[in-house]
């Protein structure tokens, strides 16, 4: 008798994704899926607002990256007023660090929230650990210490945030053309030295290692477990800089092979020109791919494992992330990595980087200089415009359209989980097979693998679906007359 | 201690609004002006800053909270956390005083005051004086504005405090 599995919600209570397998009389996997079931909406509700707006109304789509949502709309604003890359009219420095400053400290909160609240207590617990155990205030009764500093690295990155973008969440820094504020000399030196509480930027640097130290440990504990979980084979896709490595808020977006080997470099405002979107009837989430491979040769990943996989090495500045990205790599022997698993592994080498490049930044007179913005002439207007960054999960595209009025006619947002959609049902069927195959009981073990899967990517299916502990979850198992015959609930 | 309607007036004969007017204390408004009732917690600190009350204390205003705030209660000695509610079991306005419990309730974007304060407790060591003030709420849709109700058991509260400051 074949079964169907459904797992709903995946993730938070309000439940916007669920997962179903499906399999044979064997108990052998046929096919895993992950829908997404929800539908905001927000392309169609900004048409017609003012086109200044949009940055700061298309950033609620997110409580989590939200900067990354509002950088990308103010580069896709920049264009449109004639002030953005695409008129070949570079922004001037104090603007493009201060957006930069805010990116990099989302960044890292945004890793910091992934990695130490919703991952690392299935490292330190186990998948088939409880779930009342197996979340963040499991680890406050393990570790306090450490939990400590993880709220003292979280609290710096809002403050920080706050400090450049003027609130804690959904800023208002950024304008066409620039930004409305440099950083005062007061919030420079209290984001640098610590005060009222707040850490300094060393300890920042020093907390953010924590992550790398665990994953070692746990890697080392558990190596075969970690690597042979869910390896898949995907092209690589980040931003670079003219280096060709990573740069989080602007480059061309490259796409390197499993030799790393360059597939296609693009100019981000051509991206149509070489991606099309597959769609599925059970699935309001996208399938993007390169036209010229094909839906299946032709998707990427993109986040953390991507961009390190993509990156050859960072820069000098940034001296203890540069040697964390050497050993990564030196692991796979030149290789693109596909292991799920070593995305937190790269995930914790970004919280470093991101920390390494705050410091860097703080120290720029730049970030103090008056000059903020540039205003073009009202002849300069070109009425479209395409922003892209490299969010905490991957590559984010916003496009937009006005008319001479200045009110929004078109939008159109490519979020990282998106580009992700294929790798993570490839994720999903592997791990599904691997852990669910052949058996006849399904257990919480066997459904928390199925999550670890998706929860690697850190998912953003509804403004930042980070959440476990205790969620929900509902394992139905149907005969093939679709007629309940087992359930199973935590 | 949960109070009922019939123990609230005594219970407030010790709650005074006086002892949170110095720097050591924090009253934090938690909830969302854009979902109706919702926002009373928010429109309490409205008030207080109108009417220039506790004007020493850290007043704060908070979709919900985050672990972050077992850090930031660990530098206060008395908290009012000041929240609406749904329960029918609460007719106009609740106080009570609460203690540390790791209820497990965490998720990404929503814990409970008890789990902040067991954190506080293991990570930092030390506890505070810490009380919920709840307030019945109507209505939590897309929409602005407190409903007639809720503005009256915000007024309510408000009166009773008023009589306690004056």
């Amino acid at each position: 008798m074949s079964r169907k599995i459904i797992i709903d919600p995946v993730t938070r209570i309000e439940g916007h994704g669920k997962v179903t397998i499906h399999l044979d009389d064997n108990n052998q996997v046929i096919d895993a899926k992950l829908h997404v079931v929800e539908f905001r909406g927000f392309e169609k509700f900004i048409q017609g607002h003012p086109y200044w707006e949009a940055p700061m109304l298309l950033q609620r789509i997110c409580g989590i990256c939200f900067v990354s949502h509002h950088l990308c709309g103010a580069k896709a604003l920049d264009d449109m007023i004639g002030a953005g890359y695409s008129t070949g009219v570079s922004m001037l420095p104090t603007p493009e660090k201060m957006r930069r400053l805010a990116h990099y400290m989302q960044q890292l909160q945004s890793h910091v929230t992934a990695y130490f609240y919703l991952i690392v207590p299935e490292m330190l617990f186990g998948m088939d650990a409880p779930p009342e155990q197996r979340n963040v205030l499991g680890l406050v009764e393990a570790d306090p210490d450490l939990v400590k500093r993880v709220v003292a690295l979280r609290k710096w990155g809002q403050e920080g945030i706050k400090a450049v973008l003027g609130k804690r969440m959904h800023g208002i820094n950024s304008i066409p053309g620039g930004v409305n504020q440099n950083l005062s000399i007061e919030a420079r030196d209290r984001l640098l030295k610590g005060e009222d509480g707040l850490i300094s930027i060393d300890d920042v640097i020093e907390y953010a290692q924590d992550g790398l130290k665990l994953f070692y440990e746990f890697h080392e504990k558990n190596r075969q477990e970690v690597d042979s979980f869910a390896e898949i084979p995907a092209l690589n896709m980040c931003l670079v800089g003219d280096d060709g490595n990573v740069d989080y808020y602007h480059g061309k977006m490259r796409i390197v092979d499993k030799n790393k080997e360059i597939v296609t470099e693009l100019d981000y405002h051509d991206y149509l020109d070489h991606f099309s979107e597959a769609t599925e009837e059970w699935s309001y989430m996208k399938f993007p791919f390169l036209k010229a491979l094909g839906r299946e040769a032709g998707s990427v990943r993109v986040g953390p494992l991507a961009r390190v996989n993509v990156t050859k090495s960072y820069s000098d500045d940034t001296p203890l992330a540069k040697a964390a990205l050497e050993r990564f790599h030196d692991y796979t022997q030149g290789k693109a990595n596909d292991k799920t698993l070593h995305t937190n592994w790269a995930r914790s080498i970004e919280i470093l980087h991101s920390a390494e490049l705050i410091k860097v930044l703080l120290n720029d007179p730049d970030l103090q200089k008056e000059q903020l913005i540039i205003t073009p002439p009202k002849s300069a207007w070109t009425g479209e415009g395409v922003g892209v960054v490299e969010a905490p999960r991957g590559t984010l595209l916003h496009h937009y359209r006005a008319n001479e009025e200045g009110n929004i006619t078109f939008a159109n947002l490519v979020v990282a989980t998106t580009q992700n959609n294929t790798v993570m049902n490839r994720s999903i069927h592997s791990v599904a097979e691997s852990y669910l195959g052949g058996k006849t009981e399904i257990t919480e073990g066997m459904m928390n693998a199925i999550e670890v899967s998706i929860r690697a990517y850190d998912p953003c299916l509804s403004c930042a679906t980070h959440a476990m502990g205790q969620m929900p979850l509902v394992l139905s198992v149907f005969n093939a007359k679709g007629e309940l015959v087992n359930e199973f609930v935590r | 201690m949960n109070l009922s309607a019939s123990d609230l007036a005594s219970s407030l004969e010790h709650f005074s609004l006086d002892q949170y007017n110095n720097n050591s204390s924090l009253i934090y408004g938690i909830g969302n002006v854009g979902r109706q009732d919702d926002g009373l917690g928010w429109a309490f600190i409205d008030w207080l800053e109108q009417e220039k009350l506790c004007d020493k204390a850290e007043l704060v205003r908070n979709y919900q909270l985050h672990l972050e705030d077992a850090d930031l209660i660990s530098y206060k000695k008395k908290i009012l956390f000041v929240d609406a509610t749904k329960s029918k079991g609460v007719k106009t306005f609740e106080i009570e005083q609460l203690s540390p419990k790791m209820d497990f309730s965490f998720t990404s974007h929503a814990i409970s005051i008890p789990s902040i304060m067991a954190t506080c407790q293991q990570c930092f060591d030390y506890l505070p004086d810490v009380h919920l003030l709840t307030i019945r709420g109507y209505e939590w849709e897309l929409q602005e504005g407190l409903t007639q109700h809720a503005q009256h058991n915000l007024t309510t509260v408000i009166d009773y405090l008023k009589r306690e400051v004056g």
